[in-house]
């Protein structure tokens, strides 16, 4: 398999916490491998507080790693050092955020952040040039028409056409790779499907990859190619979306799956639900992350951290029950009817 | 029937909603629309008015002064005359002429103080927070000790040492020692600004440090910088006054200030020269005052939640026809709307937020309330709450809202407060803001108990843990802060806040919509349960039509402002009639059955400013023909189910609606 677009390798990513002198570390991304292909939509999913955001924080080079290293087109970015290359890959890897509310800067017309990503990173641009790119880009993300689009104050638009400046703003680097950190889950229901849309149509124009990161496995399975579940700074499970939500093998991603509402299934609450939360990892010992909310749990899951080993074609997780016992290898919507 | 129970008021009437070019298209340039904005402000008026009068003396005062200021040319102490407005000083000069004269000074000194102070402020303050760490301990250090120096001795000390210190050393002094004041307020502005994502979109985008600075978050913060500078300049004014006419200043030069020095060298208000001590005073307070009152006026523009506008509200009430209700599932109604109506005053005429709803609510019912942004399905919430009101600058303008056999829209505040918590209470969207951060929980239940209650200190304890422990929340978190709960521990500190008297019902406005779906999840299955245990009624408000799905035992859904469809859920959700419900449903992916491509609801929810005629949702509906855009169609009863829509004018259900999404059909739980 040729290199891919962009590869981790051990990405680790820890905070000190507590009071002053403290040397109380918190884990928030541990040794995490994964990989994202060119023209691919990955989305990456989890609670609140399992470590996706840090994820995208490391990949946009806010956060430095702890330990680990981004290979972006086969190169490390921990050899970046000039101001040159550093504009050279946040071109290429820009980022979309989570509040279309805080993310455009309120003071400035929509054209303002797209016309400096223009000016900033795509110098060869003269006047004319640049104008034509804005208008471009505002018109891909269907902002139209864009001459009056690009004139309007960020409280003039609503949400969702917030969150398409945001992709806009994106889009005017000519990215290879846009990292979307939940950019759904500030909006309202009906109006989520139109930016899920967005991005699978990006993806087929301009042949962006994306890594979503969500806390919805519903909309994941919407757009991704290929899906990873996050745990309290792990990769827990990864596969091929369709294969992984109909066959889910770590209890972590069931939970998920059973969290998600879904009015056309059966009425009824019937699971005992689960009132647990992500763990706040601090100096962790060893052993699985999850034992504590998992109905599966055994011995071995205290003693040892399970691994994230191949079950299966092109699927991955890391649980010592599921690796053990194929039995958990059922969808977990097997109460609910398939269609 | 007809509605606009409302009239505008006066200025909003020139702008009166309609048919006409959409807002952004007559937009106005930045200057033209800051000039609508002092025009249509007293405040900002009457201090441009003042701003201008001195700043006129203060530029031409060789052509306005009747006489030299300093020629001693007159008979000394004169009173008021025709010739001289406000007499002579003691040596014979004019004193008009020399309040004319000394205008200069003041405002140069006004001017020059206000902008050195403010940009050294803006420097530090700004750099200070953004750069943090060291930088910031340094700068906020030098800040916080200037901010402590006794100002006015300090000065003394310095004018003493500089002898008869000139308008340069006075400028000077008083700049470098008034910022600190707004250098604090821009520091703590811009930490607040920094967790913001636009910030580190521009840090992601690879903007410097300069740039993020000087172009991203300087304009964030123009009124606090203009606050800043209109503070400093009111402070130079009284200050260098102060200097001089305690003999500070220099004696010879034109200004209010040494006027005062030598009209109280002169026991002038002993004598017949009152005006000579008394008008630089008064000038000097009108100069002030402008400065105050752009200040104020500066704050209400930029922030327009400030401004209180009035409805007017003289149109009449009319009773509605109350045949439209389906009946509730039980039999006891605890709430009945009536044909309620809210409207908004804003700058461009009333907008009816809340459009002559009806409902009806049983005991121990779980109803939900389903609609996108801005449909007025939170309105309709603070308005049963009876919690419109400044900075909400809603009204109530028609309907009845009867809780427990209680007229609560004629009710007056105090007969409220013995209804509020006690037999309803409200769950607010974001626990965070909702709660207090500085306070602990067990205080803020103490609050909540002692506002309502005559109970026991002892007596709210043991309650406060009871109640803890319903939402399973260890009661050892009565000692934690807001900040120290994770977001769903706080919601459901929420809840068991608002069941500290075990209220009849509930109102719960998106209680869940910060949480992600393992929460969301489990905290609807307790709500669901505590429901079951207490009895109570819940009101939920959301936006998330699948959310509710297994929960309200029925369902009403808004649209612009108005009831689209309301029924029991179940039925909603296997038979959605109005096309709006159906888009809704099909808005969100599942992960059940096969991947489908979803286009959503094309189009967004009309203005509520000026809704279109007939129809609200005609233009976004597939089945929409002219005739829905030529009257507003009433609510059709459906076997059982109201719905707004003209599909369903004779009862039938159409071919082109039996599409249904739905196929699980098991029994009601």
């Amino acid at each position: 398999m040729s290199e891919p677009l962009l590869r981790t390798e051990g990405l680790t990513r820890h905070f000190r916490v507590g009071k002053l002198l403290s040397r109380q570390m918190l884990h928030a991304v541990d040794d995490v491998n994964l990989t994202i292909g060119r023209g691919e939509i990955v989305a990456l999913v989890g609670e609140s507080g399992s470590g996706k955001s840090t994820i995208a924080r490391l990949l946009a080079r806010v956060y430095k790693p702890t330990k680990g290293e981004i290979y972006f087109e086969g190169r490390p970015i921990s050899r970046i050092r000039w101001r040159k290359e550093r504009l050279a890959y946040s071109s290429d890897v820009p980022m979309v955020f989570q509040d279309p509310y805080s993310s455009i800067n309120p003071a400035y017309r929509v054209a303002h952040g797209i016309a400096r990503a223009i000016r900033l990173h795509r110098r060869g641009l003269g006047g004319a040039g640049r104008r034509d790119e804005l208008q471009r880009v505002l018109d891909a993300v269907g902002l139209v028409p864009p001459s009056a689009a690009a004139r309007k104050f960020p409280y003039e638009l609503s949400g969702g056409q917030r969150q398409r400046v945001g992709f806009a703003q994106a889009l005017a680097f000519r990215p290879k790779l846009i990292i979307a950190d939940e950019p759904v889950s500030m909006l309202d229901v009906s109006i989520r499907i139109g930016i899920l849309n967005l991005m699978t149509e990006l993806r087929e124009r301009e042949g962006v990859s994306f890594l979503y990161i969500t806390h919805d496995v519903a909309s994941a399975r919407y757009i991704a190619d290929r899906v990873l579940v996050m745990y309290a700074g792990h990769l827990v499970e990864e596969g091929p979306t369709e294969d992984l939500i109909q066959r889910p093998k770590h209890p972590y991603t069931q939970l998920l799956l059973s969290a998600v509402p879904d009015p056309r299934a059966a009425l009824g609450i019937s699971e005992t639900t689960d009132v647990g939360e992500p763990p706040k990892v601090v100096d962790p010992k060893e052993g699985c992350r999850f034992r504590a909310r998992c109905p599966y749990a055994i011995a071995r899951c205290e003693a040892e951290t399970p691994l994230l080993r191949e079950l299966g074609t092109r699927r991955l997780a890391a649980c010592h029950v599921a690796e053990a016992d194929d039995r958990l290898d059922v969808p977990v919507a097997a109460g609910l009817e398939q269609r | 029937m007809t509605i606009q129970s409302v009239t505008a008021t006066a200025d909003a009437a020139t702008t009166a909603p309609g048919p006409g070019p959409p807002i952004a298209e007559a937009r106005r340039g930045f200057g033209a629309d800051l000039w609508r904005a002092v025009a249509r402000n007293r405040k900002a008026m009457a201090g441009v008015v003042l701003l201008l009068f001195f700043l006129v003396l203060a530029v031409f005062p060789g052509q306005l002064a009747p006489d030299d200021p300093t020629a001693e040319i007159f008979l000394p102490g004169l009173g008021p005359s025709s010739q001289h407005w406000f007499g002579t000083t003691a040596y014979g000069q004019d004193v008009l002429s020399q309040l004319i004269w000394g205008t200069r000074q003041s405002v140069v000194i006004a001017l020059a103080v206000g902008g050195l102070a403010t940009a050294i402020a803006v420097l530090v303050g700004v750099s200070a927070a953004y750069l943090g760490g060291v930088a910031d301990g340094v700068l906020s250090l030098i800040t916080d000790v200037i901010l402590v120096i006794p100002i006015f001795p300090l000065i003394i000390v310095i004018a003493a040492y500089e002898k008869n210190a000139g308008l340069f050393t006075l400028v000077v002094v008083l700049g470098a020692l008034g910022w600190s004041y707004g250098a604090r307020q821009l520091r703590s502005q811009t930490l607040s600004l920094r967790t913001r994502d636009f910030l580190e979109a521009a840090r992601v985008r690879g903007e410097r440090k300069f740039y993020v600075i000087v172009f991203e978050i300087l304009p964030t913060m123009t009124s606090l910088i203009v606050a800043s500078f209109l503070g400093a300049a009111l402070y130079a004014v009284l200050f260098a006054a102060g200097l001089q006419f305690i003999g500070l200043g220099d004696p010879n030069s034109q200004s209010w200030g040494t006027m005062l020095y030598w009209a109280e060298n002169n026991e002038a208000l002993g004598a017949n020269m009152v005006l000579w001590a008394i008008m630089p005073g008064v000038c000097v307070a009108l100069l002030g005052a402008a400065f105050a009152l752009l200040n104020y006026a500066f704050d209400e523009i930029s922030n327009p939640a400030l401004r209180l506008r009035r409805l007017d509200i003289t149109g009449t009430r009319t009773r509605p026809d109350t045949g439209t209700v389906a009946a509730p599932v039980a039999s006891e109604r605890i709430l009945e709307v009536r044909g309620l109506s809210v409207a908004y005053a804003t700058d461009d005429g009333p907008v009816v937020a809340v459009d002559r709803v009806d409902f009806d609510l049983a005991r121990g019912e779980f109803l939900g309330i389903v609609g996108e942004s801005g449909c007025g399905k939170s309105t309709l919430m603070y308005a049963i709450a009876r919690l419109l009101g400044p900075p909400f600058s809603g009204e109530i303008t028609d309907g009845q809202i009867i809780f427990r056999g209680r007229d609560m829209v004629t009710l007056a505040e105090r007969q409220l407060r013995h209804i509020r918590w006690r037999e309803f209470s409200v769950v607010m969207q974001s626990a965070m803001n909702a709660l207090n951060p500085v306070l602990t929980i067990e205080a803020q239940m103490r609050d909540a108990c002692k506002a309502h209650s005559n109970m026991s200190s002892k007596e709210i304890l043991e309650r406060s843990t009871e109640v803890l422990r319903l939402v399973s929340i260890d009661p050892i978190h009565l000692h934690s802060y807001p900040h120290q709960l994770s977001g769903g521990m706080r919601q459901r500190a929420m809840i068991a806040m608002a069941l500290l008297f075990t209220p009849e019902l509930v109102i719960m406005d998106e209680p869940t919509s910060a949480l992600d779906v393992v929460a969301q999840r489990s905290l609807m299955v307790q709500i669901k349960e505590l429901q079951e245990r207490l009895g109570f009624a819940v009101i939920f408000v959301t936006h998330d039509m699948s959310l509710v799905s297994h929960f309200s035992d029925r369902l009403l859904v808004m649209y612009a402002a108005q009831v689209a469809e309301f029924g029991k859920t179940r039925q909603i959700f296997e038979t959605p009639r109005h096309p709006y419900t159906r888009a809704l449903l099909d808005a969100f992916p599942s992960i059940h059955g096969p991947k489908v491509h979803l286009t959503g609801i094309p189009g967004a929810p009309p203005d509520l400013a000026r809704p279109p005629e007939g129809c609200r949702f005609a233009p976004r509906c597939p089945h929409a023909t002219p005739r829905f855009c030529s009257a507003e169609p009433p609510l059709f009863d459906v076997e059982g189910d109201l719905v707004r829509c003209f599909l369903y004018e004779n009862g039938t259900v159409p071919e082109t609606a039996v599409d249904t999404v739905v196929t699980a059909s098991e029994g009601v739980a």
